[in-house]
C-alpha cells in the first residue's frame, strides 16, 4: 500500500465495486481515478494509460456495460457499479471471448497498446447493436485511437464476430456466465 | 511440410496483448520497492538565457533525493541525444529540460519542480526554416559550430562550410552528369518550392524507463526504448562509463515507436539518475512531454527543378533540400544526405542530377529518426512535379513514370546497382485499383472528386549487425533468442517464422525470447526497415547452424556423412542407413544423479546454433557525393487515391485508397498488410492534419491529442475502398528474398492526395499538411484569379 | 492529492449548504469529463469536491405537453438515444450526440456541459436554439434563468455561491418548427469544434419565418446568439439567397480568436458556410412538421 502522506491517508475512504464479476473493496483517496485504482490497487494492468487526458481511449473499460475512459472517472463515480476490464473478458485462458480470438486470427493487433480498450469498446458496440454496420462500428470506435493498424483488420475482426463466424457471441456470454 | 514463407501466420504475441497479460514498460512500475520518481522542469521559452537557477529550495523539500541541472559533474552533453540535453546557460527550445528532480513520489517531485527558482531573459527565436536560414537570423542556435571539435563524427564531408546562415550545421553535395547543360536541352521546365510541417510520431505508449539499482552497483533497466543492445546498453556504457557486465537492459512489450524511440532520450537520464542516487528510479513522460521533449521528425524544404522533353523523358533534376533539425548543439548527424536519398531510387534523371542539401537548426524540439527518415518530405516535391508534367504534357501519370524509372540491374544516380525493384508492378497495381487514368463522376455536390497517383523508393541504410541464437532442446522443442525491437510491426513473428521454416515445423513449435541483453544476443535496433533483412538473415543462418550441428550428431551416431541427413523438426531423415528416420530427442542421453561420462548429447543440454549477420560496408563517396555503395537495398511503394475536396470548407476526404509495397518475397503477408494499412493511415494523417503549431512564445500550442490531430477510425474509407497489394521483387541477399517495407508506403500518399486535390479543385498544394484551411485559401485564390482580380 | 475532501450529499439542500460553506474552494462532480482533466492538469485544486449522484431525481428526463424537462445529471448518451424525446426535440438529441466520443457521452451530463461553460460546448447548443430555461436551486432560494443568459464568459456562468443548476426546461416547439445544430470539425465529433452553428426556425402560416434562433459556438467567449441574423430572418421566406445572406450576416458579426484549432479568418468563413447549412436543415425540418 503506497502511502503519499498523512493527509492523504486520513482522506481515504472505502469504496465497493464489482470488477470482473467479483465484489472488491478498496481503501483509497477519493481523488484517485478508476484507472489508477485498477492498475495500482487491484493490480489489473491490462488497462493502459496513453495520455491521461481523456483524448486517446486506451484506458477504456466497461462500466455497467458501457465504454468509459477510466482515466477520467474518479473512484467515487465507479463505486457501486460493475466494471469489466480486459482481464475479465475471457472465460478461461483457453476460452477467449470471440472478439479476442477474432482479433488474433485477423491480425488486428500490432503494438497492442490500444487493444484491450479496442476489444472492450467493440464488445459494447455489438452488445448494443448486434447488426452494426461497418460505418456504425467505425463511429463507435472514434474515441479509440490506434496509431499502428489503420483500423481495417480491426473492423474485419469485429465484423467476423458480428457475422457469426465465431458462433453466437451473445450466447457465448450466457453460456460462459458473463 | 509446406513452406511458412509468405503465410499469414498468427502473431506470436497476439494472445498476450489481447488478454491483457502482456507487460509493457509501465506495467513493471508496481513490481519494485521504493521506486523514486523523476520529474522535469522545462523551459517555457523557445530561446532564453537562464539568468538564475537556484535549486536549493527544491533540494530542501522533504522527500527530494536529487536535483540535476545542466551543470551536473562529469557529463558531456554533446554525447547525449539532443532531446535529452539539459540546458546550461541557455534554453534552446520550449520544453527543454532545465532541471531534473528525483523524489520519493511523483507528487513530491512535482512540488520540488515548482520550488526551483529560475529566471529567464527571453531572446528572439527562430521556429522554421525560413527564419533560420537568413544570413542574419533573429537567433543563432549553435553559435560555436565553427569552433567545435568534430568529436566522434565519421563523416567529415557532411560538415558545413561557407555557410550562408549561421544556423546551417551540415551540408552534402552530389553531382551526376551535367545538370546545367542538360537543362538547356529540355523542352519544358517544371519547378517548385515545397514545405512540410513538423510532426511527432505519437505512439500510443509514452516513453517510460525504470532503472533498478542492483546490489553490485550495476543497473537493470526496463524501458520501452529501442535497441536494448545497440542503443540503450551501449549508450549507457559509452556515455555514462559503466561496465558492460553491470548493465542489463530489457525491452518488454512496446507500444509503438515509428522510429521515435531510436534516440535514448529518456533512458540515459534515467540511468544517470539511478547511478547518482543509488536508487531504483522511474521516469515516465506525459503525453505533453512526448510532444515538447521527445524528438520530432525533421521537416524538409525542397526546391526542385526538372527539365523534360515533350515526350515525358526527364533530362535533369536540380535539387535543393534543407532539413530543419530543431535545436541541436554540435550536430554530427544531419546534413541533408539522408533525406535527399529519396531522390535516388526511383528515377534515372537522365543521369543528370545535382543535389545541394543542408541541415539547419531552429528553436524547436530536436529532430531524430522517425518513419521514412526524411524521404516522405524529400520525395513530395518530386512526385508533385512529375504529376504536373504529366498534366501539362497530357500524358498518363503512369506512362511518364515508366519512361523514367530505373530498372533492376541498372544504376541509380549515386552509381549504385539496383538489385531489386518492384516499382512498376507496384504502380500498375494501384493505378488499376483506383482507375487513376480515368475521371471520376462528380456526384457529391460541394465535394469535388479527383484521383492521383505517386510512387516512392526508400533506401535501407546498411546499419549495424544482428546476431541470433537458436536452440534445439533435448526434447525437440526449439527456441530463438534475438534482440531486434518489436515495436508492433510483427518482427518477432517474422523471425520465428523463418526459424520454424528452416526446421520445417509449425510456427507454434518455436519459442522466441527477445530483448534482454543478459539473454539475447546483439542487435542494433529496428531502424530503416532493417530488421527483416538483418535479423532475418541472422535467424535463418543461426537455424542453419543449429541444423548443421544436428546433422553432424545424427550422422556420427549412424556412421553417415552429414550430407546424407535431412532435419525435419524432431525427425532426421537418413539416406544410406539401415534406418530411414530417427527421432532426434532419443539421441539425447538421459542422465541420473550418478551417471558418468556425460559428453555429447544429453538431456537438458540443447544444441545451440549461432549466427552474426552484417551488411557490407558502404564506400565513402568522393567530392561528387557519389559511390557505388552508399546505401544497401531499396524498398518501393506506390499509392493511388480518389479524394474529394469540399469547396466550401477545404476539407479533404479519402474515398478510395490503394497502396502497394515491394517487400521482396514477403515473410508474413498478414503483418505486412497491417503495416501497409497502418502506414497509409499514418501518412494520411501526416499529409492532411498533423503539424506542430507554435504560439508567439515559441511554445507548442497543440501539444495534446485533442488539438494535434491524429488520424482516427474514420480517416480511411470503409474496407471495400482500401486496397493493399504486395508486389515483390526478390532481394538476392534478403532472407528468402525478403526485404523491409515499413517506411516506403508512407511516402507516396501525400503527393497522390496532392494530385487528387489538383484534379478535384484545380489548385496545386506545395506542402503538407494540406489542412482544410490551407486548401480553402488556395481555392479562394483560384477564384480571385479567375474572377480577374481581388474580391 | 488533487483535492482534500470529498462529499456525497443525499439532498440538493445539503449540497447547496456545502457549496456555501466552501465558497470558491469547492467543485461539483457530475460526469467529471471536464472536472477530472482540470484536476489532473492542475488547473483547479479545490479544497473539496462534491459528488451530485447521491441526490435523487437529478437525472430525470420527462416529456409533457408543455415541454421537455432534463435533469442536470441526465447523461448525454441517454439523452441522445431517448426515443421519448424523439423527433420533436431531435436537435437536443443530436447536439448531445456531437460531444466527443462514445466513452465521454456515456458519462458526461447535460448540466456539466452547461456549467463548464466552454464557448465550444455542443450539448447546450441544442437547448439554446429551443430557448431552454435553466432551473437553478439554492438553499436560499430558487430562480429561473434563460439559458441564453446563463453564460458570462469562458468557464463562467451566472451561478452564485451555493447555487446548483438543477435542470433545464425546454418549451415544446410550436408547429412548423425545425431545429438543427451543425458541429464543424476536421475529425468528426472527437475534435472540439472549429465553429458550431445552431438554428431554429418557426414558420408562420404564410411559410415565412415567424420566429427563429441562431446560436454559434466557438466564435466568442460564450455561446453566441446571433441577434442580427435573427432580426434579418424574421418575416422572410427562406430562399437560397436569404439563407446565404443570413450566413453572411452571421459571419460578419463575430470577432473570433485564432487558436490551435483554427484561425479567426477561417472561423469567419466557416460560420458563413455552416450557418447556411444549419438553416437549410432547420427549414427542411420545419416544413415537414
Amino acid at each position: 500500500m503506497k502511502i503519499e502522506n498523512e493527509e492523504e491517508l486520513r482522506g481515504r475512504k472505502e469504496y465497493s465495486l464489482t470488477v470482473n464479476g467479483r465484489k472488491v473493496m478498496v481503501f483509497v483517496h477519493p481523488s484517485k481515478t478508476l484507472l489508477e485504482v485498477l492498475r495500482e490497487d487491484l493490480d489489473l494492468i491490462g488497462t493502459k494509460c496513453g495520455c491521461d487526458d481523456t483524448n486517446c481511449g486506451v484506458c477504456t473499460v466497461l462500466m455497467d456495460g458501457h465504454p468509459v475512459k477510466s482515466c477520467t472517472i474518479l473512484i467515487p463515480q465507479a463505486a457501486g457499479h460493475t466494471i469489466l476490464t480486459i482481464e475479465g473478458l475471457e472465460a478461461a485462458p483457453d476460452n477467449l471471448h470471440p472478439l479476442q480470438q477474432s482479433f488474433i486470427d485477423h491480425t488486428a493487433i500490432q503494438c497492442g497498446f490500444c487493444t484491450p480498450a479496442m476489444v472492450l469498446t467493440a464488445k459494447a458496440i455489438l452488445d448494443e447493436n448486434p447488426h452494426a454496420s461497418e460505418e456504425e462500428i467505425r463511429e463507435g470506435l472514434h474515441g479509440n485511437v490506434c496509431r499502428c493498424t489503420g483500423y481495417k483488420q480491426i473492423t474485419e475482426a469485429i465484423m467476423a464476430v458480428r457475422d457469426g463466424e465465431y458462433g453466437d457471441f451473445l450466447q457465448w456470454e450466457e453460456v460462459n456466465h458473463k | 511440410m509446406e513452406s511458412l514463407i509468405g503465410k499469414g501466420c498468427r502473431r506470436i504475441d497476439a494472445y498476450d496483448k489481447v488478454t491483457g497479460r502482456g507487460l509493457y514498460a509501465s506495467d513493471y512500475d508496481n513490481q519494485f520497492t521504493h521506486v523514486a520518481q523523476i520529474k522535469a522542469l522545462r523551459s517555457p521559452y523557445a530561446h532564453a538565457l537562464i539568468k538564475k537557477l537556484d535549486i536549493s529550495r527544491a533540494q530542501a523539500l522533504d522527500g527530494v533525493i536529487y536535483v540535476m541541472t545542466g551543470y551536473e559533474k562529469g557529463i558531456d552533453w554533446d554525447q547525449f541525444p539532443k532531446a535529452a540535453v539539459l540546458a546550461m546557460d541557455r534554453a534552446l527550445w520550449a520544453g527543454q529540460t532545465v532541471a531534473l528532480v528525483c523524489a520519493e513520489t511523483e507528487e513530491i517531485a512535482e512540488k520540488a519542480v515548482d520550488l526551483i527558482d529560475v529566471e529567464y531573459e527571453v531572446l528572439p527565436h527562430v521556429l522554421d526554416y525560413y527564419d533560420a536560414i537568413k544570413p542574419n537570423p533573429a537567433a543563432v542556435v549553435d553559435p560555436d559550430y565553427e569552433t567545435r571539435d568534430q568529436g566522434f563524427m565519421d563523416r567529415p564531408a557532411d560538415r558545413a562550410t561557407n555557410r550562408v546562415s549561421p544556423n546551417i550545421v551540415g551540408a552534402y553535395f552530389m553531382n551526376e552528369g551535367n545538370v546545367e547543360e542538360a537543362m538547356k536541352t529540355a523542352d519544358r521546365i517544371a519547378e517548385g518550392e515545397f514545405w512540410v510541417g513538423k510532426k511527432t510520431a505519437s505512439p500510443m505508449e509514452c516513453a517510460n524507463a525504470l532503472c533498478r539499482y542492483d546490489n553490485d552497483g550495476g543497473i537493470t533497466m526496463w524501458s520501452n526504448g529501442a535497441g536494448v543492445h545497440g542503443v540503450i546498453k551501449q549508450g549507457i556504457v559509452r556515455i555514462l562509463g559503466m561496465e558492460e557486465s553491470h548493465v542489463r537492459v530489457i525491452q518488454p512489450y512496446m507500444g509503438g515507436s515509428f522510429g521515435s524511440r531510436l534516440n535514448p532520450f529518456i533512458e540515459l537520464l534515467t540511468a544517470l539518475m539511478c547511478i547518482r542516487t543509488k536508487r531504483t528510479v522511474r521516469y515516465k513522460f506525459t503525453r505533453k512531454e512526448l510532444f515538447i521533449a521527445s524528438p520530432s521528425n525533421w521537416t524538409c524544404i525542397t526546391k526542385v527543378k526538372l527539365g523534360a522533353k515533350n515526350d515525358g523523358t526527364i533530362v535533369a533534376n536540380d535539387y535543393y533540400l534543407c532539413e530543419e533539425i530543431g535545436a541541436a548543439l554540435n550536430n554530427t548527424f544531419f546534413s541533408g544526405r539522408l533525406s535527399s536519398s529519396g531522390a535516388a531510387p526511383v528515377y534515372t534523371w537522365g543521369h543528370n542530377i545535382r543535389m545541394d542539401t543542408y541541415a539547419v537548426t531552429t528553436n524547436t524540439v530536436p529532430a531524430a529518426e522517425y518513419r521514412g527518415l526524411g524521404c516522405p518530405e524529400a520525395e513530395f516535391g518530386i512526385e508533385c512535379l512529375i504529376n504536373q508534367l504529366a498534366d501539362e504534357l497530357h500524358m498518363s501519370p503512369v506512362e511518364i513514370r515508366k519512361k523514367n524509372m530505373i530498372k533492376r540491374g541498372e544504376r541509380d544516380c549515386y552509381g549504385e546497382l539496383i538489385t531489386s525493384t518492384g516499382i512498376e508492378k507496384c504502380m500498375e497495381a494501384v493505378a488499376d485499383a483506383i482507375k487513376v487514368e480515368e475521371e471520376p463522376v462528380q456526384d457529391m455536390g460541394v465535394w469535388k472528386k479527383g484521383r492521383g497517383i505517386a510512387v516512392a523508393g526508400k533506401q535501407n541504410t546498411p546499419l549495424g549487425r544482428s546476431e541470433a541464437e537458436v536452440w534445439f532442446n533435448s526434447d525437440g522443442t526449439i527456441e530463438l533468442f534475438i534482440s531486434c525491437d518489436e515495436n508492433g510491426m510483427g518482427a518477432t513473428t517474422a523471425m520465428t517464422q523463418i526459424v520454424a521454416n528452416e526446421f520445417k515445423v509449425p510456427i507454434e513449435a518455436v519459442k522466441t525470447t527477445k530483448g534482454d541483453t543478459a539473454i539475447t544476443p546483439y542487435d542494433n535496433y529496428s531502424a530503416s526497415s532493417r530488421t527483416t533483412y538483418n535479423c532475418g538473415n541472422a535467424c535463418m543462418l543461426a537455424a542453419q547452424d543449429c541444423i548443421r550441428q544436428l546433422k553432424d550428431e545424427v550422422a556420427r551416431a549412424y556412421g553417415l556423412h552429414p550430407s546424407k541427413v535431412e532435419i525435419e523438426g524432431t525427425k532426421a531423415i537418413l539416406k544410406g542407413s539401415y534406418v530411414q528416420e530417427v527421432d532426434i530427442p532419443s539421441l539425447f542421453v538421459p542422465v541420473g544423479m550418478f551417471t558418468q561420462g556425460n559428453w555429447g548429447l544429453q538431456k537438458g543440454s540443447p544444441v545451440k546454433g549461432h549466427a552474426v549477420y552484417c551488411p557490407a560496408a558502404i564506400h565513402q563517396w568522393g567530392k561528387d557525393g557519389r559511390a557505388d555503395r552508399v546505401w544497401n537495398w531499396f524498398q518501393y511503394s506506390a499509392c493511388a487515391v480518389e479524394a474529394a475536396v469540399n469547396e466550401e470548407t477545404g476539407q479533404i476526404r479519402i474515398l478510395k485508397i490503394a497502396s502497394s509495397a515491394d517487400t521482396g518475397n514477403p515473410i508474413n503477408t498478414e503483418t505486412i498488410r497491417g503495416q501497409i494499412i497502418g502506414g497509409i493511415h499514418m501518412a494520411v494523417g501526416f499529409a492532411t492534419m498533423e503539424e506542430h503549431l507554435y504560439d508567439d512564445k515559441g511554445q507548442m500550442w497543440n501539444c495534446n491529442l485533442s488539438d494535434y490531430r491524429l488520424p482516427l477510425s474514420d480517416t480511411l474509407p470503409t474496407n471495400d475502398n482500401v486496397f493493399t497489394f504486395i508486389c515483390p521483387d526478390p532481394l538476392p541477399d534478403g532472407p528468402y528474398g525478403a526485404k523491409g517495407m515499413a517506411e516506403s508506403i508512407t511516402i507516396p500518399v501525400g503527393p497522390a492526395i496532392a494530385e487528387a486535390v489538383y484534379k478535384a479543385v484545380g489548385v496545386r498544394v506545395t506542402g503538407y499538411p494540406m489542412t482544410a484551411e490551407r486548401i480553402l485559401k488556395l481555392i479562394e485564390d483560384r477564384d480571385a484569379v479567375s474572377e480577374g482580380g481581388a474580391r | 492529492m488533487r483535492f482534500e475532501e470529498y462529499y456525497e450529499p443525499d439532498t440538493i439542500e445539503e449540497c447547496s449548504r456545502l457549496l456555501i460553506k466552501f465558497g470558491d474552494h469547492a467543485k461539483l462532480l457530475a460526469g467529471g469529463t471536464d472536472l477530472v482533466p482540470k484536476l489532473k492538469n492542475k488547473i483547479w485544486h479545490p479544497q473539496a469536491v462534491i459528488g451530485l449522484f447521491g441526490i435523487p431525481g437529478m437525472d430525470a428526463i420527462t416529456v409533457s405537453e408543455e415541454g421537455l424537462t432534463l435533469g442536470s445529471l441526465a447523461v448525454l448518451r441517454t439523452i441522445q438515444k431517448d426515443s421519448e424525446i424523439g423527433e420533436k426535440y431531435v436537435a437536443v438529441r443530436e447536439a448531445c450526440g456531437h460531444v466527443s466520443s462514445l466513452q465521454v457521452r456515456n458519462i458526461a451530463t447535460i448540466g456539466g456541459n452547461a456549467c463548464n461553460a466552454s464557448p465550444s460546448a455542443d450539448a447546450v447548443e441544442g437547448l439554446l436554439i429551443h430557448n431552454a430555461v435553466c432551473d437553478i436551486y439554492s438553499a436560499e432560494g430558487e430562480r429561473k434563468v434563460p439559458l441564453c443568459e446563463f453564460f458570462t464568459g469562458p468557464g463562467k456562468t451566472v451561478l452564485k455561491t451555493g447555487e446548483i443548476l438543477r435542470g433545464f426546461f425546454v418549451p415544446a416547439p410550436k408547429p412548423h418548427t425545425g431545429c438543427a445544430y451543425k458541429k464543424y470539425t476536421i475529425r468528426g465529433d472527437s475534435d472540439i469544434s472549429i465553429v458550431g452553428a445552431g438554428a431554429r426556425v418557426t414558420l408562420g402560416e404564410d411559410g415565412k419565418v415567424a420566429d427563429c434562433r441562431i446560436s454559434l459556438a466557438s466564435v466568442a467567449p460564450t455561446p453566441l446568439i446571433s441577434s442580427k441574423t435573427e432580426e434579418f430572418l424574421i418575416g422572410k421566406e427562406l430562399t437560397k439567397d436569404v439563407i446565404a445572406k443570413a450566413g453572411d450576416i452571421a459571419s460578419g458579426n463575430i470577432r473570433p480568436i485564432t487558436d490551435a484549432r483554427g484561425t479567426a479568418e477561417y472561423r469567419v468563413e466557416m460560420v458563413r458556410v455552416w450557418t447556411r447549412h444549419a438553416l437549410e436543415e432547420a427549414y427542411e425540418r420545419a416544413q415537414n412538421n
